[in-house]
């Protein structure tokens, strides 16, 4: 029977005492008072989406669900779950203007904010490919360049489960197609994201830094060192020899992303790309060894 | 893709032609014109000169987006000015290592300040390099420049000397 009232203006505090998430509170006509005041000390608490912060946020000892980081309250009453939130429809906030308010195309509901929107939750239809949510998003780690890299792997699988084309055969042509973006999406970030130079230039890129793709550089100390370092390959002779060389590499290559993360920390971006640079050069005489070996 | 397959050509040893070469010539999408994978199979002026000699200017240059690193030497004559022979190493892409090739057949037999004039739009244009391979032709134009230049330097200096040799001899006379 409330679903009546589902897109009238409920006040506040009804609908909050139905989620039996706080004491009733008597004075109906100081509802949008009650707004502001409860609201108010959210606005302090959340500043930015997808912060590490928790999705709830706590005010006098009782939960509020949290959309992003940001309280939505309001009189719209989500149909599924009760439970989780409530969404505001006129903010008297600016900061809710600028929240993308993510919604299935399916059922409208909207997305949770705990995990990247792929999927919506509540009728599982995949999502269309959304570019604001960067990679690090999609894998659930931290933006940084020093990630554990053998977490990616489970996480990238777990959404396969959930968009791989062959999985949604009996959804709709519109369904399967948002299935096949969002899957090549999600293979792209966790290619780019295993392998330390492709990261390196992508959080570079995230910081608007771009590694000009046509630039040619005349440094004869480097290039003199990269031209020994292929010429040794080249005339390398035995799996030893090869596998030596392969070595030090390594080491470079380990010198040579810390340098780029100490660079990245400091904002040295000039600093970030020399190493990313060094990197590629390294990596293109490790693929030449590969091949010979 | 020629580009797989890319490996450094030395002197007249000549590997097995990659197959991608099989590929082109079977009438396939043709990904790398014939004049490319004829300077790729049938490499000329590939070598190295002794970059001490005073006669021989060496151009090192490199695109490091990609990896690659090219070397031009050019060995002028110093009294015509003329470059008499020249050689390249280059490690990278097929487009690479003929826009560096084609560098060295175009410089013979040309004057310094003339080949300064190469464009690498020509060199593009000679071996039909599709945009995305472009910055290669360029690479091989710093090449040419900065082998030039090298040669330059290299002969200021030596005047330099021997403008100084004389000077200190009447200064001991």
């Amino acid at each position: 029977m409330w679903k009546k009232k589902l897109y009238s203006s409920t006040p506040l505090s009804t609908i909050l005492l139905r989620t039996s998430k706080i004491p009733k509170i008597h004075s109906p006509n100081s509802v949008s008072h009650k707004n502001i005041t409860l609201l108010d000390p959210l606005l302090h608490t959340s500043a930015s989406f997808y912060s590490s912060s928790s999705p709830f946020v706590e005010i006098e000892g009782v939960s509020f669900p949290t959309v992003g980081g940001i309280f939505f309250g309001g009189p719209t009453f989500h149909r599924e779950n009760v439970n989780l939130f409530v969404k505001k429809k006129n903010c008297f906030y600016s900061e809710s203007k600028s929240a993308k308010k993510l919604q299935c195309w399916n059922c409208d509901a909207t997305a949770d904010g705990a995990t990247p929107f792929l999927v919506c939750q509540s009728c599982r239809s995949v999502q269309p490919v959304n570019h604001s949510i960067d990679y690090f998003q999609i894998l659930g780690v931290e933006r940084k360049y020093n990630i554990e890299v053998e977490k990616l792997e489970g996480k990238y699988k777990n959404w396969q489960k959930k968009l791989h084309p062959d999985l949604v055969h009996s959804k709709s042509q519109r369904e399967r197609e948002y299935a096949a973006e969002q899957s090549a999406r999600v293979i792209n970030a966790y290619r780019t994201l295993t392998d330390p130079l492709s990261r390196a230039i992508y959080i570079l890129k995230l910081e608007n830094v771009v590694v000009d793709e046509e630039e040619r550089i005349t440094d004869p100390e480097l290039l003199a060192k990269i031209m020994e370092l292929r010429e040794a390959v080249e005339e390398a002779e035995g799996n030893q020899a090869l596998n030596q060389i392969k070595a030090q590499i390594q080491d470079k290559m380990q010198y040579w992303c810390k340098s780029f993360e100490d660079a990245f920390l400091n904002k040295k971006y000039e600093d970030a790309i020399a190493s990313i640079q060094r990197m590629t050069y390294y990596k293109r005489a490790n693929e030449e060894i590969i091949k010979k070996l | 893709m020629l580009r797989h397959a890319s490996k450094m050509i030395l002197g007249q040893g000549l590997r097995s032609p990659p197959t991608r070469a099989v590929a082109v010539g079977a009438g396939t999408p043709r990904m790398y014109h014939e004049r490319v994978v004829d300077h790729y199979n049938n490499p000329r002026n590939v070598g190295s000169f002794d970059k001490n000699d005073p006669n021989v200017g060496t151009g090192l240059v490199g695109a490091p987006a990609c990896g690659d690193v090219m070397k031009l030497q050019i060995r002028v004559d110093d009294d015509t000015g003329k470059i008499v022979d020249a050689c390249f190493k280059t490690f990278g892409c097929g487009s690479a290592i003929a826009s560096s090739s084609v560098a060295t057949e175009w410089v013979k037999g040309k004057q310094t300040e003339e080949v300064l004039t190469i464009k690498n739009t020509e060199i593009a244009k000679h071996l039909s390099l599709p945009p995305v391979k472009l910055h290669c032709s360029m690479l091989a134009e710093d090449a040419i420049k900065a082998a030039v230049k090298d040669y330059e330097s290299k002969r200021a200096k030596s005047n330099a000397s021997e403008e100084a040799a004389p000077v200190e001899k009447a200064a001991d006379a």
